[in-house]
């Protein structure tokens, strides 16, 4: 269970604090339950991802997290850009605690990235897609309660979505998935819930159809 | 091969690490990730790192060798520039180096168990490690050319480098919050080693500085560590009066205590954008 109770969100800039991202967000994610979060550019989804996922901490209020919690992946974070994917690969591991499995947790990911040789070569030298491939793989290789994705899904290829769908299929009688997404048929396949952010404030809709319909409702006022 | 169903798996994953054992593993994957790139950073990455002191060693011995006299203090010019030489790196490096600590690992910190100050102390582990290694090959070196290499007092030797180290450490610390904080101070910091490069006896004797200003000259807590590394390993060696560890000692205890102060009071702000 995450628990996010009136939680204001403001960054700080060259220029003194800018403007408020999150103003006074609450809502609770009970356990197992995929929510998808959607809102306009810069409505603050991956502010909140970050404020859940524990790497930034909320300006005011409270982000409780009862259960282990992914880091957020996206955007290629989290990986050495001059190491190779077994490198990046094995320092998580080795953070996460696993150095004496470590080969079979090393295995697990090469099998579901499916890079191939690439495995071993530098991150600087993958595409967008086959980050995501990484990044999506080396978080299902730890037993987390939630995974946060940020956009990680857009850049894979339709194969590699229908992987990722199988597996949270598989996981969903014990984990749940928090995830940011602009393509509509991938949070209506992933999520069940979801949360709309517009002007600083969430929305919480117990079905994900309601959350995308009020959101493209907001486009067209 | 499915780790992660199962309710096997859910039973036996390890959710009761303790605060110590998760920094633990966090150190040690730092410090191989850490090694990995500086070793592979570029061609032949390890020579340099060896090259290092050497290069630096030649480089004085041509310009001042020839010049100035031979024989310092009863002692040989190149084992004097060479204890100099190492004591100054090892600080240095190990302050410069911990202060990019943060920036250059910026993203690690999206995983929640690496904090800033864990980047900082493995990069200075690693700097001493490094050192050890290119120290022991150039001090090897300078044996194979039939220099007396082998220390007098090793333990004081050891000791000094050692305070030497944490000195950089304390810097280094400092440093890395304060030029996350205030970015313009990491220019500052970084034009520091620049004046204390001549000003802590590497080149030259402390012992020719004026006696009225010796007490100036001895502010410099590198000094101190410098000048202890020479007396442990030449007896026959003269310093100047007021050269102690317990300065650099003190030095070092002071700035490691203020940046870990830093680094629990902004701990925040370090990873908050």
């Amino acid at each position: 269970m995450i628990i996010v109770d009136d939680v204001y969100k403001r960054y700080r800039s060259d220029h003194g604090m800018g403007k408020w991202v999150l103003q006074g967000v609450s809502f609770t994610i009970p356990p197992k339950l995929n929510v998808g979060l959607v809102g306009r550019n810069g409505a603050g989804k991956s502010t909140l991802l970050r404020l859940i996922g524990g790497i930034d901490t909320p300006t005011r209020g409270l982000v409780e997290r009862r259960c282990r919690v992914s880091w957020p992946m996206g955007f290629g974070g989290g990986l050495a850009a001059s190491l190779t994917g077994r490198q990046n690969a094995k320092f998580v591991c080795r953070i996460h605690g696993h150095e004496e499995d470590l080969q079979d947790r090393l295995r697990y990911i090469e099998d579901f990235a499916e890079l191939g040789e690439s495995f071993d070569e530098p991150i600087k030298t993958y595409s967008s897609g086959m980050k995501s491939r990484l990044q999506f793989g080396l978080s299902l290789a730890f037993d987390f309660d939630v995974y946060i994705s940020d956009e990680v899904t857009a850049a894979g290829d339709a194969a590699f979505r229908d992987k990722a769908a199988a597996a949270f299929q598989a996981l969903s009688d014990r984990a749940g998935l928090i995830m940011v997404s602009h393509g509509e048929g991938t949070l209506k396949e992933f999520c069940k819930a979801g949360i709309w952010l517009h002007e600083g404030r969430a929305y919480w809709f117990d079905s994900i159809n309601d959350a995308l319909t009020e959101y493209k409702k907001s486009l067209h006022r | 091969m499915a780790l992660s169903d199962g309710p096997a798996n859910v039973q036996n994953r390890n959710s009761e690490r303790s605060p110590a054992s998760i920094a633990w593993t966090v150190w040690k994957a730092l410090f191989l990730r850490e090694a990995v790139t500086r070793l592979s950073a570029g061609r032949a990455a390890w020579v340099w790192l060896l090259l290092e002191p050497v290069v630096h060693l030649i480089f004085i011995f041509v310009l001042f060798g020839f010049f100035l006299q031979r024989v310092v203090s009863g002692i040989d010019y190149s084992l004097f520039i060479a204890t100099g030489i190492l004591g100054f790196i090892l600080a240095r490096n190990t302050a410069t180096r911990s202060k990019e600590a943060i920036n250059a690992n910026d993203t690690l910190f999206t995983y929640r168990q690496v904090f800033p100050i864990d980047t900082v102390l493995v990069r200075a582990a690693l700097e001493a490690f490094l050192f050890l290694i290119s120290a022991l090959c150039l001090v090897t070196g300078l044996g194979l050319f039939g220099y007396e290499v082998f220390p007098h007092d090793f333990l004081q030797v050891l000791l000094a480098f050692a305070a030497l180290w944490m000195a950089g450490i304390g810097l280094g610390l400092i440093f890395s919050v304060a030029s996350q904080l205030i970015p313009e101070s990491g220019k500052v910091s970084g034009m520091l080693f620049g004046p204390l490069y001549f000003l802590s006896g590497i080149m030259y004797p402390p012992s020719t500085i004026p006696p009225a200003y010796q007490s100036w000259f001895l502010l410099n807590p590198f000094v101190h560590g410098i000048e202890t590394v020479r007396t442990g390993f030449f007896p026959q060696y003269h310093t100047i009066p007021g050269v102690s560890m317990g300065y650099l000692l003190a030095f070092a205890m002071v700035t490691i205590w203020l940046g870990l102060a830093l680094h629990v009071r902004f701990a925040t702000r370090l990873v908050a954008k």
